[in-house]
């Protein structure tokens, strides 16, 4: 069986009830997320979204695509910082076949086409 | 095993798990049970992550980037049951910043067990680095 075509998976311009709402379902109160004069001080242009936040972004574009509960792997780093007003975009490829499913590649790209997050999966899909 | 830093037991909500979905604008959030997101274990270990950070070991958060993220599932996670949380240090090592100073990189794994038998469902793992100046990264 031939996987699903990558669906389309979009999210922005962020606004900072996302990173609250983040902060608050994850349990990161990390101030360089909410707190703008904290940020500056810490040499930011301003308050700073959650690295997870996107990788959450990255896994659910992972769910819409294979469906809840397929992951088996998914591994992400994170390579560039995501303000406020940033919109974000998911896309990935399937690299190969393993047992049960597929290994992907993905990626999740600001405006500019810059990738702030890549990474790796493995999903089931029988 | 004894070099674990941490061990917790923790349900897998189900009001927790939708608000993470949410969060995070699964599309699966409003399931009923919800599934918890490929990174909603992160939820289960902030606690731990918040002592690590400013107790255990600890960093300078204004100069601490997150690197890498990874999970590992032998099964998906169920809303409703438990989970045994084990943590460890996997590696802890120094470097040569790129504009002088040390940079400091560890990696913590928490493993992720039925609370009732102990067997392992998955892993979560962390990689964060301590700039040897301002925060520079993800």
């Amino acid at each position: 069986m031939s996987p699903p075509p990558a669906p389309a998976f979009s999210y922005g311009p962020l606004t900072l009830t996302d990173l609250v709402r983040y902060a608050g379902a994850a349990g990161d109160f990390n101030r360089l997320h909410h707190d703008d004069a904290y940020a500056r001080a810490a040499g930011l242009p301003g308050v700073m979204a959650h690295g997870m936040l996107s990788a959450g972004l990255l896994g659910s574009f992972v769910t819409r695509w294979f469906g809840a509960g397929c992951v088996r792997r998914f591994k992400v780093r994170f390579r560039e910082k995501v303000f406020l007003g940033d919109r974000l975009s998911a896309e990935g490829r399937v690299v190969g076949a393993v047992e049960g499913g597929y290994a992907l590649e993905l990626a999740l790209k600001r405006d500019d086409g810059v990738a702030v997050v890549t990474g790796t999966a493995e999903v089931a899909y029988p | 095993m004894s070099d674990f830093l941490a061990e917790w037991v923790v349900p897998v909500d189900w009001m927790k798990v939708r608000d993470f979905a949410r969060a995070v604008h699964d599309d699966h959030a409003a399931a009923e049970p919800p599934v918890p997101p490929p990174t909603f274990p992160i939820v289960l270990s902030s606690d731990f992550v918040e002592r690590l950070v400013t107790a255990l070991l600890p960093l300078d958060r204004s100069r601490t980037v997150h690197g890498e993220q990874e999970y590992v599932y032998h099964r998906p996670l169920r809303v409703g049951e438990r989970l045994r949380c084990r943590a460890r240090i996997l590696s802890d090592t120094t470097k040569a910043g790129r504009r002088g100073g040390q940079m400091r990189i560890f990696v913590v794994e928490v493993e992720l067990a039925e609370a009732e038998g102990g067997v392992v469902v998955g892993y979560e793992r962390m990689t964060s680095i301590e700039t040897a100046g301002l925060a520079e990264g993800g």
